[in-house]
């Protein structure tokens, strides 16, 4: 029984810690990407923010 | 949002999603607890393996998501990629996400197979048909990974790893038909077998497919949040380069206003 025990454990583990380390990258991520919208525009220029939902100008060309 | 300005807009996420990812993340986690409370408690010893039968009711579930879910999605992502008419970042961004998930439960498949061949072989490893090409595999999409971190422009590392998973997706079918090919150790096929009439029943046989669908919903909900890392990625890459060339050309705005004054 305790190779069962030892193969759940270890599969479960692994599955657990990736998931989490997932949810932790995201976090971080979310964090840096609204401090970058947070950060304020040095100097005059034309407002080129699209509305939220719209494609961003910098993926679309991307995405193509 | 004037204090916005330049940055493209960020990847914002629809409430409809996270819902459907949080929904996905619960509903993984149930079924995995039920698979685990049914694998380990309820279903009875088996009467040639004894309590070792409990680990097929996760060793063939990771070995599914790894080989046809993961690598396969993996696969036919890349396809889509090259493909002129299909050709799309996003694409290569889901390859990225499923292979990457894909070689956590590769790794998974090929440590609880060498656990339940331990007591069953005799040996942790053998170097049998079935072993071997799910090890290749391995390294074939290890390989994949460390290409994508080789730096260089998005549709350059995006062709390049679309022909580096096709290439590491021909040894899915070897693994697959291995055990018919070669005189292997590895059992064949219990559900899908040639005759599709499973040798497994009763709970033994639900607990299996439960063990199936709680892996895959695992993979789904690890595939739906690794995307999204992908994507945040991706959206940094641009904003962030965006907001220097910005500061770069309010410098040189300001220095240009002070030689004219």
């Amino acid at each position: 029984m305790r190779y069962v025990v030892a193969g759940y454990v270890i599969v479960l583990t692994t599955l657990f810690l990736y998931g989490l380390q997932l949810v932790w990258r995201r976090r971080r991520l979310d964090r840096a990407v609204a401090r970058v919208v947070r950060a304020p525009a040095p100097g005059p220029g034309p407002a080129s923010v699209p509305a939220a939902g719209e494609p961003a100008p910098g993926l679309s060309g991307a995405d193509r | 949002m004037s204090a916005n300005r330049g940055v493209p807009a960020p990847p914002l996420q629809s409430r409809r999603g996270r819902w459907w990812t949080r929904g996905i993340g619960i509903a993984a986690a149930v079924a995995t607890v039920c698979t685990v409370w049914l694998g380990l408690w309820v279903t009875p010893p088996d009467e040639t393996q004894g309590n070792l039968v409990r680990l097929v009711y996760i060793h063939p579930g990771v070995a599914w998501v790894a080989l046809y879910l993961a690598f396969g999605m993996a696969a036919v992502a890349s396809l889509l990629y090259l493909w002129p008419r299909t050709r799309s970042l996003v694409w290569d961004r889901l390859a990225a996400a499923a292979v990457e998930v894909g070689v956590v439960f590769n790794v998974c498949t090929l440590v609880s197979g060498s656990i339940w061949g331990k007591p069953t072989w005799g040996v942790w490893w053998a170097w049998d048909a079935r072993l071997t090409s799910t090890a290749v595999l391995l390294v074939l999409f290890l390989g994949y990974l460390a290409l994508r971190r080789v730096p260089a422009e998005p549709e350059v590392r995006a062709k390049r790893s679309a022909f580096v998973a096709l290439f590491a997706a021909v040894d899915i079918p070897i693994v697959h038909f291995s055990v018919l090919w070669w005189r292997t150790l590895h059992q064949g096929a219990t559900v899908l077998n040639a005759n599709l009439s499973p040798t497994i029943h009763g709970s033994m046989a639900w607990t299996l497919l439960l063990g199936f669908v709680a892996l895959t919903l695992v993979f789904v909900w690890m595939l739906l949040v690794r995307y999204r890392i992908g994507v945040l990625e991706d959206w940094l890459g641009t904003g962030e380069l965006d907001v220097a060339l910005r500061e770069r050309q309010a410098e040189g705005a300001a220095v240009g206003e002070e030689e004219a004054a």
